[in-house]
């Protein structure tokens, strides 16, 4: 019978429990969903690497023969070696599509992931290429792929198409900033498939080592490890030259780990404000209702009901709220936010058999939440069944009120009636009030948090594409074309020639992978310091980007070792100025400077301001020309995903809003009903009584606003700061969000008091001013 | 005999501010098994005091209350709830039905009512055979077979008294206590609900408590208590008590 009780005093009072039932759905709508894709991709994620044995070790910088492996293979500590040959080539399709090629020993460590066809053994020959670059394609098993590598061109059967654990996120060239797969691919085959056999040589050994796990990110422990047995490899093989990094310093292996650690620090940010949201509406809720039963508590006490049934029947409530809105959202979550995400993220990762899990923090959210739930409804409630049922029978005695600090200023008397009842009204229903502000403050933190996201990425587009580079064109040239053939190029077209190197740095024990931009004379590159004021960099030293300054610990005239990957020569070099850059981190330097290293200058970008669409179709030299609007496009993917987040927050933020201004407006409507009467029959019009309610709604929406827009750029902080070490996010908060979110949250919290206070017209003087029984 | 309620001394004292107040000053009474019983006095008087005493709603300050020879007064929260579940059926002037439970409903509430109950209580071991009735018998029996899915709102005072008489018989308890049971009747109504507890108290052989401040009602009691001040005034045992449907006021 209690649960009909139970059941029926929802349907009654349904405003108010809607809101706790709607905010317990929606935070764990919003965890499930981020946490099933989390997950999944966790789960993929070790599956993948586990049954393909990633490398933890990367060795390379030499050229190596068989008895270098077996050296290798000796050392405590290497479980498996092998070596390859790894090099960029390209596939004569519809156009010449990049392809970076593996030449094959073994296939024991970063094994091949089958999707179709035949497994490579080593031996076979034939081609295996990456899945989706052969769906894109339109290759099937058994096609001839024409292939070009070291200038040779060669033809292998496609055997099979494959994922690779070490292509799980693959750019084609150090200009480009996301993923495009199926444009440009990755190929494997046989050592022996390699077109001019006699002049193979292995560029790289792959060793798995013992104590480092295939998945979850390289522990301490385990970083040292590989570093030990790097340095151990280094000097078995005697070679100073070499380079051996951890699979941390792998950017699929990094980018996948990096996108996975930004989704779970997401996990909790949403769902705890809701929470939030639904206990401060399950306090008030509760309170109220309560107090309101108490005769009915009395009664049941008295009919000889245990407090421990009571209290049950009470928490019951929003314990079937908390549990039906958990398990409504887990559902709804996993279903609509998991899917999308998913979706877009299998765009972006190459992980086969990625999909949602549902995992077991899924369900511990839901009982957590239904835990606090009843915690707070107990908290709730207990006040009105600790006394003896006598007393809980007798109507309440009346609250004790006292005059607090402001009414006994001389300023109170000052005041008008309705800044004095208001204020009166706002210190004796604090917990309600408080609630109004918090829902203010979530709803405008969130929208803030939407716009604010937005404003970041568009200076990010506009600062790189706008500011740091003004050329509207690049030039990409084909690897190895000679200096003096892309000088010639440069001077058609008027350009600057930049060379980007992949470049190892070294500070204070911390290692880092990152980039060295060398840089010829020309206006396009411009250079800004920390506060993005543009400056002139020391044409005469080494510059080094904000970021990686930042990582490594270090300041301008600071000393930092470095070396060119591939190339074994460390060199000692002083910071001799700082720069900022979004996506770029490691140093810049003039091509003289680089020249004075014994470097060749070898640019492979060329910007201009020449409109050179469609000029380069048969050039062997370049690789193609890219327009500024181009590049902007290939953030588009980054952005789709950011309006998706933008639009999730909007609605998020209206939902809040809505369902905690409306559930509090109710219960504020109900509780000053016999004062608003009051008022009526001392004369006041239904306007003037609105326009107090008015006021004090506008004041709490003030005070939820003062900070909401603070709550926001936490938010947004904590969105970027789990973003890939590469990039350098700079927080960015236009006018016009501050306008929209004050807007925005007034409008909103103006509206919902508007509507309810409709009602106020319909009070009736004589019924609210009869008894109460 | 050995009467089966019995007051010793029983004081019951609030505080207001610094002041105390005496509800009851040294109450000293009898009632015996089966007794229809009306305690009269005017307001403020300490009837309901007593009446929540008896029912084990409140403790007394000081003194002993004995039912059927156990004392009560010094019981924890959970040994009066184990006493009052069953032993005693409350009926209230403005008779506290569940708003939102049909008149079926808020009977049938009592099947509930011994699930969390303290296990192996005195009264337990008393009155384990003593079973919970059938809300739809408990409803017959008041005359109320034609509303039981009708929400209170929906029922007149008269049928609301009835459920709630209906509601406290469904304990079959042996203690029937009533808090000005026709206060907030009609004459004719109220007529019906005294001729039910009669009857109840008759047919049943359980003893019904009734406060009031209707003086009338004392023709209808086996003894009738008089209360002034918080004391007994006077203790006066009719041998001959009226039918209810005599009764006028």
């Amino acid at each position: 019978m209690l649960f009909r009780k139970m059941w029926r005093d929802l349907l009654s009072n349904k405003v108010q429990f809607m809101s706790i039932f709607l905010m317990s759905l929606l935070g764990i709508y919003v965890f499930v969903g981020l946490d099933s894709e989390c997950n999944g991709m966790r789960t993929s994620e070790k599956a993948f690497y586990e049954e393909c044995d990633l490398a933890d070790l990367f060795i390379q910088g030499k050229l190596f023969v068989e008895d270098d492996v077996k050296t290798v293979k000796k050392i405590p500590g290497i479980v498996k070696a092998e070596k390859r040959y790894k090099t960029d080539g390209k596939a004569e399709l519809d156009v010449e599509r990049d392809l970076q090629m593996y030449f094959l020993d073994s296939n024991e460590i970063s094994r091949l992931y089958m999707v179709e066809g035949t497994p490579y053994v080593p031996g076979m020959k034939g081609v295996w290429t990456d899945y989706l670059f052969a769906k894109a394609r339109g290759l099937e098993i058994g096609d001839k792929l024409k292939m070009k590598v070291d200038g040779t061109e060669f033809e292998q059967e496609i055997m099979g198409t494959v994922y690779s654990p070490e292509h799980v996120y693959f750019l084609p060239d150090a200009a480009a900033v996301m993923p495009d797969y199926g444009s440009y691919g990755v190929a494997f085959m046989d050592a022996s498939s390699y077109p001019k056999s006699d002049s193979m040589v292995y560029n790289q050994i792959i060793a798995d080592l013992e104590g480092v796990d295939n998945t979850g990110g390289l522990s301490d422990e385990e970083k040292n490890i590989c570093k030990n047995v790097g340095n151990t490899v280094k000097a078995r093989l005697d070679s100073s030259e070499l380079v051996s990094t951890d699979k941390d310093s792998d950017i699929s292996y990094q980018t996948f780990r990096s996108e996975i650690e930004q989704h779970s620090s997401m996990v909790y940010i949403f769902p705890m404000v809701f929470l939030l949201i639904a206990m401060l509406g399950i306090i008030t809720t509760m309170t109220r209702m309560t107090s309101r039963q108490r005769m009915q508590i009395g009664t049941l006490k008295a009919l000889g009901f245990t407090k421990k049934t009571i209290i049950r029947h009470y928490c019951s409530y929003s314990l079937f709220l908390s549990i039906l809105g958990g398990i409504i959202g887990a559902v709804a979550g996993y279903y609509t936010i998991g899917a999308y995400i998913l979706s877009m993220l299998m765009e972006t990762y190459l992980v086969p058999g990625m999909g949602l899990v549902f995992s077991a923090r899924s369900f511990i959210a839901i009982l957590v939440s239904a835990l606090i739930s009843v915690l707070v409804s107990y908290l709730a409630c207990r006040k009105e069944l600790a006394p003896a049922p006598a007393e809980t029978l007798r109507p309440e005695s009346p609250k004790d009120v006292s005059h607090t600090a402001i009414e006994n200023s001389s300023l109170w008397m000052k005041l008008d009636f309705a800044t004095q009842w208001n204020l009166r009204d706002i210190m004796r229903n604090k917990v309600r009030s408080l609630m109004g502000v918090f829902g203010v403050l979530g709803c405008s933190m969130l929208l803030f948090g939407a716009f604010g996201c937005l404003d970041t990425v568009k200076f990010m587009t506009r600062w790189m594409y706008g500011e740091l580079n003004t050329a509207s064109y690049q030039i990409i040239m084909e690897q190895g074309t000679p200096l003096a053939v892309t000088e010639e190029y440069a001077k058609k077209y008027r350009g600057q020639m930049v060379e980007n190197a992949a470049v190892e740095f070294e500070a204070g024990g911390i290692k880092k992978s990152g980039s060295a931009t060398i840089y010829d004379k020309g206006g396009y590159l411009h250079f800004q310091d920390k506060n993005l004021k543009e400056i002139q960099l020391n044409t005469a030293g080494i510059s080094m980007s904000y970021k990686m300054a930042d990582i490594l610990g270090l300041k301008a005239g600071d000393t930092f070792r470095w070396h060119v990957v591939g190339d074994d020569r460390w060199h000692i070099s002083r910071i001799s100025g700082i720069y900022r850059n979004p996506t770029m981190q490691g140093i810049t330097m003039t091509r003289e400077v680089f020249r004075d290293l014994e470097y060749d200058f070898v640019p492979d970008t060329i910007y201009t301001n020449r409109n050179i669409k469609d000029e380069f179709e048969d050039d062997d030299n370049v690789v193609g020309a890219q327009s500024v609007s181009e590049l902007m496009d290939a953030f588009d993917a980054m952005k789709e995903m950011m309006y998706a987040m933008v639009y999730m927050l909007i609605g998020a933020a209206a939902v809040l809003g809505i369902v905690v201004l409306y559930n509090l407006g109710v219960l504020s409507l109900v509780e000053k009903h016999r004062e608003m009467a009051t008022l009526k029959v001392l004369g006041f019009t239904t306007g003037k009584i609105r326009r107090i309610l008015q006021d004090q709604n506008i004041w709490l929406t003030t005070l939820g606003l003062i900070g909401g827009i603070p709550a926001g750029m936490w938010l947004i902080a904590m969105l970027f700061a789990s973003m890939p070490e590469a990039m350098d996010y700079i927080p960015k908060y236009e006018a016009a969000s501050y306008l929209y979110t004050v807007v925005g949250t007034f409008a909103l919290s103006v509206a919902v008091n508007r509507f309810l206070s409709r009602k106020v017209k319909t009070v009736d003087m004589v019924d609210a001013l009869k008894g109460v029984e | 005999m050995k009467p089966f309620i019995e007051f010793r001394g029983v004081e019951k004292k609030y505080m207001l501010g610094e002041n105390a107040f005496y509800a009851l000053k040294g109450v000293n009474l009898g009632i015996m098994e089966g007794e229809m019983v009306v305690i009269l006095g005017p307001s403020g008087a300490g009837k309901s005091t007593l009446l929540n005493l008896l029912g084990g709603m409140d403790s007394p300050t000081s003194g002993q209350i004995l039912i059927n020879g156990h004392d009560i007064s010094g019981f924890s929260d959970d040994e009066l709830t184990a006493y009052r579940a069953w032993n005693v059926g409350v009926v209230f002037q403005f008779y506290n039905l569940i708003p939102t439970l049909t008149a079926h409903e808020n009977v049938a509430l009592m099947k509930d009512v011994r699930k969390n109950v303290k296990k192996g209580s005195i009264w337990e071991k008393e009155l384990s055979d003593t079973q919970i009735l059938d809300p739809k018998e408990a409803l017959m029996s008041v005359g109320l077979s034609e509303h039981m899915n009708q929400f209170p709102s929906q029922m007149s005072g008269g049928e609301q008294q009835r459920t709630s008489i209906a509601r406290a018989l469904a304990k079959n308890p042996r203690l029937l206590l009533c808090d000005e049971p026709t206060g907030a009747l009609d004459t004719g109504t109220g007529k019906e609900v005294l001729k039910l507890l009669q009857k109840q108290s008759k047919e049943t052989g359980h003893t019904v408590v009734m406060v009031t401040h209707n003086s009338f009602f004392a023709d209808i009691a086996d003894r009738v208590i008089r209360v002034k001040n918080g004391t007994v005034e006077e203790v006066v045992e009719n041998d001959s008590p009226k039918d209810a449907s005599e009764v006028n006021w």
